[in-house]
């Protein structure tokens, strides 16, 4: 028993050091730094100033905006990301011609980092829309991103085309693990498609939605990339996103003490919403 | 036991000492710069200068970019590996580091400064700083377009003749094959908030360090600022808010979509890969203030080499040795004008093959012969108020969701509350 505990801390170590090293400590310094004037140098040791940072940063109406905004963002990214990743998985596993190509194609933009992404989306979003706009006279193309409407549209449509692939992937490894026998019953009993999808499918992947779900959810709030490629929170700050207001705070204003109290707010907030959502979604699931 | 230690440890650093000092006959002169543009021909400067001076060695690192730059310096600084040359900005910079900047006021070449080019890093007296260069910006025009509406560019010298100007190119657009006037990029709040409140904010502060030190802002020329910015975004390609720096240099501008862009001398090189024909033929007008200067551009310096303080006398002298060398000897002129593109911030670049090449250069050299230019305080801002909170309340301008009073009524409180 002692010999095998020893192997366990020889093996536990090296990642447990690299975890500590890169997220614990930092977290904790974090957090410290939060209650102090620091000014981003790391040779001085700031002064304490209690919770002077978590006041400012309550009070901020830039990061109160930006709080309201990245809630609404992540809804309707949730809810699209998700329907459209099970579409596609819904088609893709449908036996068609080329389902293996499309899988691929779905799947590619999930390749393509956040920030090229945005700049492409924006060359797509300025350059391409606005060309069509003007030679056909269309205005539903004309001036994207000018304004808050089209900049969260813009933001949502960029995180669809990166992410649906993704939970198309998950979404078909569930459905690929539905009985076979569970469907031929409902079909031998007489069950048209849609009540085989209602009743059999969606609940059997209700795993699958947990989790993409939960990314998703992540995965929009803690958006930055995208973010700064496509906006930069513009116009005038009105699509400006939790992080890239910490950012800012942080890196533009160098007011690094209240970017730390934000961004412990941030974090707990991040913390409880998931969390929580993990603990519903868990108690709808069907286990087999 | 103790004294053993001592006495063994000193032992130990005086030999470090005389290691070092053995070594250090060569001058080591490590230069972390900026301006990433100038990075190959700097250093073949450099090695022009080491084989005059066999005693000199130069490193040079480039870490392109405003903000990268800062923060590259930070952590050089915080690593212990300091570099004996290095770059600042402007009086945030400068008071930033204040305890590693050596005085330069006593190089030779510093008696030749532009007037002006040196108020951004002179405090107390001393001189920290040597400019790099003087770069300039104002309404940049196209100088064929003009020709054609009939309208002569050089009588424009006011608010008025220029509104009766863009009056006329505007009701000529379709002959001319404009889309617009102007265009105003209304993505990039360095424009807005930076360069276009200068030109309004230079006539209230005598140059940048009286921005910096200002305690609050009047915005004295509030109306004359609107008046400009109005005129600008009448006649400028609709929505504005979505065009941003490339569209409106390469698409509308050097196209020759529009007649009239606010913008400067860097832009050259993009003009010029889209453009090569238009690239000869474009000047600067000025950027009128109703009630303040109507006839000026803003030209200034953004970048300043400093000499590190905290490295031995001996080293010092030979970085600013090599420093006065670039500004002030034939070779270093000629790299300065010829292979940096830079308008020298010195006098004594007389000589023909001297003059700057380029259109917009010249331009601006006729201002500042002229003496019809206002400074650049933009970098005496507080921290992000130029780019945040004045360049932001400019874009909702734009899109119409505050007025010009509440804006007024915003940034002066902001400014008033960074710098309490």
């Amino acid at each position: 028993m002692k010999y095998s505990k020893k192997w366990y801390w020889l093996f536990v170590s090296p990642v447990l050091l690299a975890f500590a090293i890169t997220v614990i400590i930092p977290l904790i310094s974090g957090i410290c730094y939060s209650f102090t004037e620091w000014n981003g140098r790391m040779d001085i040791i700031p002064d304490f100033s209690g919770l002077k940072n978590y006041m400012l940063a309550i009070k901020d109406p830039g990061f109160r905006n930006a709080f309201w905004f990245t809630t609404t963002y992540t809804v309707a990214s949730i809810i699209l990301v998700n329907a459209i990743g099970f579409s596609l998985a819904l088609l893709v596993t449908r036996k068609l011609k080329f389902s293996n190509a499309m899988r691929t194609i779905f799947f590619m933009p999930n390749l393509i980092g956040g920030l090229i992404l945005g700049f492409i989306w924006q060359f797509i979003f300025i350059g391409v829309f606005e060309a069509i706009g003007d030679n056909y006279n269309l205005p539903f193309f004309q001036g994207w991103l000018s304004n808050e409407s089209t900049g969260f549209w813009g933001l949502v449509i960029i995180l669809i085309w990166q992410m649906a692939g993704y939970m198309m992937i998950i979404y078909i490894a569930a459905l690929q693990n539905i009985p076979k026998e569970l469907i031929e019953a409902a079909q031998i009993d007489g069950a048209s498609a849609w009540r085989r999808t209602l009743h059999i499918t969606i609940p059997m992947v209700m795993p699958a939605v947990t989790i993409s779900v939960f990314l998703t959810l992540a995965n929009s709030f803690k958006l930055f990339d995208q973010n700064l490629a496509l906006t930069n929170g513009g116009p005038g700050n009105s699509t400006e996103m939790l992080a890239l207001n910490i950012y800012k705070t942080a890196f533009t204003f160098s007011k690094f003490g209240e970017a730390q109290a934000k961004a412990v707010i941030f974090f707990i907030i991040v913390a409880i919403i998931t969390l929580v959502q993990v603990f519903f979604a868990k108690r709808r699931e069907v286990e087999m | 036991m103790k004294k053993l230690t001592v006495f063994g440890a000193s032992i130990l650093s005086a030999a470090l000492l005389f290691g070092v000092e053995a070594k250090a006959e060569k001058a080591n002169i490590n230069i972390f710069q900026f301006k990433v543009e100038i990075a190959d021909a700097f250093n073949d400067l450099a090695n022009e200068y080491m084989k005059e001076n066999p005693g000199v060695q130069i490193n040079i690192e480039t870490v392109g970019g405003g903000s990268d730059y800062g923060a590259a310096l930070r952590a050089k600084m915080a690593s212990g590996n300091e570099p004996e040359i290095f770059n600042v900005g402007g009086p945030q910079d400068v008071s930033d580091w204040k305890d590693k900047l050596a005085d330069l006021s006593g190089v030779p070449v510093m008696k030749d400064a532009f007037p002006g080019t040196l108020s951004g890093v002179t405090l107390d007296g001393k001189v920290y700083g040597i400019p790099f260069d003087q770069e300039g910006y104002g309404f940049m025009y196209n100088k064929a377009i003009f020709e054609k509406a009939g309208i002569n560019a050089a009588d424009i010298n006011s608010f008025d003749k220029l509104e009766a100007a863009v009056k006329i190119l505007d009701s000529k657009k379709s002959e001319l094959g404009l889309k617009a006037v102007f265009a105003v990029p209304g993505k990039e709040t360095w424009v807005l908030g930076l360069h276009f409140s200068n030109v309004g904010l230079a006539n209230e502060f005598a140059n940048v360090f009286d921005a910096y030190n200002a305690k609050t802002v009047a915005f004295k020329y509030s109306d004359g600022m609107k008046k400009l910015f109005d005129l600008q975004i009448k006649y400028a390609k609709k929505p504005v808010n979505s065009v941003d720096y490339s569209t409106q240099v390469e698409q509308l501008f050097s196209l020759e979509k529009v007649a009239i862009m606010q913008q400067g001398n860097w832009t050259l090189g993009a003009i010029k890969g889209v453009n090569p024909d238009l690239a000869t033929r474009i000047a600067f007008l000025p950027m009128p203030i109703v009630g303040g200067k109507e006839d000026c551009i803003p030209v200034g310096t953004p970048m300043y080499w400093t000499v590190n303080a905290s490295k031995n006398q001996k080293t010092q002298d030979a970085s600013k040795a090599f420093l006065n060398w670039m500004y002030s000897s034939d070779k270093g002129k000629d790299a300065i004008v010829n292979k940096f593109g830079f308008i020298p911030p010195f006098k004594g670049y007389d000589s023909e093959s001297l003059q700057p090449k380029d259109p917009l250069a010249k331009s601006i050299m006729e201002f500042v012969k002229a003496g019809k230019t206002i400074s650049w305080v933009f970098m005496g801002y507080p921290t992000g108020w130029g780019m945040e909170i004045i360049g932001v309340d400019l874009q909702n301008y734009i899109d119409g969701k505050i007025t010009w009073d509440k804006l007024v009524a915003h940034d002066k409180k902001s400014w008033a509350d960074s710098r309490k």
